[in-house]
């Protein structure tokens, strides 16, 4: 949600084009929601448990929630997109461009971020930060910085989201609750520690949100990521995709 | 008469690795039995097999003759067998009194005759007289958080024993506790050896600890137990020095 | 607790309103702090145990029938239906229970505002009487607040013995080390099922008591963000500490309406700043701070 209001703003009140407010709005997220998020929110607050972390950002959601709404404004804004409104016609079914840049982009975001872990020397040691900090350490990686630009790729990626989304759905202060949950239960589904199981994630609940919404009943449309949640959850809680921790007794 | 503890072709593999690999001994009521060997020969393995915290790959464990295997750990100490952990686990928000109350109350009455009966499940005075005998009682209304390591490790003894166990299991509990304590310790598990004739198995690597404590020694080494006696005996045996030296 | 009986004299029936609906709040938080604070459950469904709750009372009552059945029909549902939410908790811990009971929680809400032909949607349900005890008709603000009061009176006391029994040792227990508990004898699966039944249904009184108070719900009130508020309210009262959820339910019900007179706009964003603040400085609540500055 917010992304999308820096590039909004930096328009409003920069006087920037549409693409030069996009860097703009691209670099205040990766500060803000990258690293003062982590400086001043995470890192002070992980030490004593996740729990008042949940809440903290509980408070940090209505915090930008109202500080948007204060600053900017309620109601809900347009956002432009360099497609436009234009449609192809693909085997008779009608596809908007949007929703074609936007399967391309993901798929390309993914596939940049798997090469960038699996084949640059940073994505790596950030795996190995991962997977045993104190071995990490020990081996000479700052891993303070690694877990910054953990944040700093989630930064980017959730403004990437934000972007492509919000010429559909416009920028109004209440979005991204519902697509963040989703985003949650595809991570989970998929498998939190293996990034194409965000994808299998996403893919699976998508199209099943989709498929029972037309085919079977709208209303309950919002159930299925939560039936495969549970179902997840309670029969193989590492994801669909994801490797089983292991736990010292 | 039935040997308390049977333990018959136990073995356990994780995966490709056998961490124990078929071991089979009898604890007679009233021994104080020591389980040594050098690290990784599978003993907390063992003792987590014939606990329930684990599901042996193979083999079965009787107590008094009739079939534990698999069984819950709240069902086996309601059975009345008790353990220590090598992992310190005391309730550190508890006071030591009530941790003591907590160890035994599980088995006073029914769960809701607990709800509306007394506040400490009528064992306060027999918390009482663990602290006495375990010589806490300065320490009684404290936190069990704040007492130091070994003080815990003797909290952590003592609640072994406040159900009244047939058997119990100790996983290293003379690791960490200083000199001066550890005599103390030993003579408070003779004394209750002797008082409630309850039978002892022991797991530990300070070998002077367990010579002086127990009446017979098992040695584990790659989930086997090579050697078996009297602690002379045991001592003695060129295989039991060859498992701790060589390889 | 004289001020408790004393506060509505003075105000005008918004405030006396806001008394009622922290002294409600309380109640649901306090069965959360049962299952978080004490046996170290996680539950984000406790939100839609309120909802079952003002269902239940509105349907009932609506229909003609007295308040009390409703109370029934809430815990016995809401006992069993809690009792059902504690099994994935044998399986999982921490945030996959989180994200077990958060769906749980959506579910409900979900058939609330589908299942029209039971609940009327999302056209709520209107009207909803308030209770004639004896013949003592509840229905002023301060009559009902005094009968909200006397049931927040009896759950306290409920509760506090139920802590200071050998459950709610068992329930330490369960959250500072299940699996030690277990060796001692503890049934840690039948105590977390407990857990679970009486938190929820302490969730299902308090919504027998919102629905009259509010005389009109529909199925937005119950939503995630309720089950969310809870947890928060819970949280900075301070978890696991007897008065937290009444401190936290005073925080979240009341404190952005004092704010409110402070400065219109920001009041909000300044509680939203004080939360995060509180939890970077102190996790263990406002009553964990005072116990850091008392034990000096």
């Amino acid at each position: 949600m917010l992304p999308a209001f820096f590039v909004l703003a930096a328009m409003k009140f920069g006087g920037l084009s549409f693409t030069w407010a996009l860097l703009v709005g691209l670099l205040v997220a990766l500060l803000v929601l990258g690293l003062l998020f982590k400086q001043l929110v995470v890192d002070p607050i992980l030490r004593h448990g996740v729990l008042p972390l949940v809440i903290s950002t509980l408070g940090l959601a209505l915090l930008m929630k109202e500080g948007v709404k204060e600053f900017y404004s309620a109601e809900a804004q347009g956002f432009p997109s360099p497609w436009g409104g234009t449609n192809l016609t693909v085997f008779g079914a009608v596809i908007s461009a949007q929703s074609l840049v936007i399967i391309a982009v993901a798929i390309a975001a993914v596939g940049l971020l798997q090469w960038f872990l699996a084949g640059t020397r940073t994505g790596r040691q950030m795996q190995a930060t991962a997977q045993n900090p104190q071995l990490a350490r020990v081996l000479g990686i700052p891993v303070d910085r690694m877990i910054l630009y953990t944040f700093l790729v989630n930064a980017a990626l959730v403004a990437l989201a934000s972007f492509l989304v919000s010429p559909i759905y416009l920028a109004k202060f209440t979005n991204g609750e519902l697509l963040g949950l989703a985003a949650f239960v595809a991570a989970i589904v998929g498998g939190f520690n293996q990034v194409r199981g965000a994808i299998v994630g996403g893919l699976l609940l998508g199209v099943a949100d989709n498929f029972v919404a037309a085919y079977w009943s709208a209303q309950y449309r919002a159930a299925i990521p939560l039936f495969l949640l549970i179902a997840v959850i309670l029969w193989r809680p590492q994801g669909l995709l994801g490797r089983a921790e292991e736990r010292t007794v | 008469m039935n040997p308390v503890l049977e333990v018959r072709d136990l073995a356990k593999a994780f995966g490709g690795i056998r961490a124990v690999n078929g071991v089979s001994f009898d604890v007679r009521e009233g021994e104080i039995l020591g389980l040594i060997g050098p690290n990784g020969s599978g003993k907390s393995t063992l003792f987590n097999c014939i606990l329930g915290q684990l599901a042996p790959s193979a083999g079965e464990v009787r107590i008094d003759g009739r079939g534990i295997t698999g069984m819950r750990p709240c069902q086996l100490n309601r059975l009345g067998v008790g353990r220590t952990f090598q992992l310190l686990q005391v309730f550190p928000q508890l006071t030591v009194r009530e941790n003591l109350i907590l160890a035994g109350q599980e088995h006073q009455k029914s769960m809701w005759g607990r709800l509306i009966g007394r506040r400490d499940a009528g064992l306060g005075e027999a918390a009482d007289r663990m602290i006495e005998f375990f010589r806490l009682s300065a320490l009684a209304q404290e936190k069990a958080g704040s007492l130091s390591y070994g003080q815990q490790k003797l909290l952590d003894v003592a609640m072994a024993f406040m159900a009244g166990p047939r058997l119990v299991l100790l996983d290293e509990p003379a690791g960490g506790v200083n000199p001066t304590m550890l005599a103390g310790l030993r003579e408070r598990l003779r004394e209750i050896n002797a008082m409630q004739r309850a039978t002892f198995v022991v797991i530990e690597h300070n070998m002077e600890f367990v010579m002086s404590l127990c009446t017979r020694v098992l040695v584990l080494a790659e989930g086997r137990i090579i050697s078996e006696g009297t602690p002379e005996e045991v001592r003695a045996d060129p295989k039991v020095i060859e498992a701790y030296l060589g390889g | 607790m004289i001020a408790l009986v004393a506060a509505p004299f003075g105000l005008k029936p918004y405030g006396i309103y806001l008394l009622s609906l922290w002294v409600v709040m309380t109640i649901a938080a306090i069965g959360l702090n049962l299952m978080l604070g004490y046996a170290g459950q996680i539950s984000l469904a406790q939100g839609a145990f309120v909802g079952i709750g003002a269902y239940a009372a509105a349907l009932l009552t609506t229909s003609g029938w007295p308040l009390w059945m409703a109370f029934l029909l809430a815990i016995a549902l809401s006992l069993a239906i809690g009792w059902l939410l504690g099994y994935p908790a044998l399986r999982v811990q921490h945030h996959y229970l989180a994200f077990v009971t958060l769906s749980f929680a959506t579910l409900v809400f979900l058939m609330l505002r589908n299942e029209e032909w039971l609940t009327k949607g999302v056209y709520g349900i209107s009207g909803i009487p308030r209770p004639t005890l004896f013949g003592w008709a509840a229905k002023a603000p301060i009559a009902f607040y005094f009968f909200c009061l006397g049931i927040l009176t009896l759950v306290s006391l409920a509760t506090w013995w139920l802590v200071r029994s050998p459950w709610g040792r068992a329930f330490t227990a369960l959250r500072e080390n299940p699996i030690r508990a277990d060796s001692l004898g503890v049934d840690t699966r039948r105590y977390t099922l407990m857990a679970f039944a009486i938190g929820s249904a302490l969730g299902g009184i308090s919504g027998v008591l919102y629905a009259p108070l509010v005389q009109f719900i529909e199925p937005t009130a119950f939503n995630l963000n309720l089950s969310l508020n809870l947890l928060l309210m819970v949280m900075v009262g301070g978890s696991g500490y007897f008065l937290g959820p009444f401190l936290g339910a005073a925080v979240s019900v009341l404190l952005p309406e004092w704010a409110r007179f402070g400065s219109d706009a920001l009041y909000l964003i300044m509680y939203a700043i004080a939360v995060m603040v509180l939890m970077a400085f102190c996790p263990s609540g406002l009553l964990g701070l005072a116990h850091r500055v008392l034990k000096r």
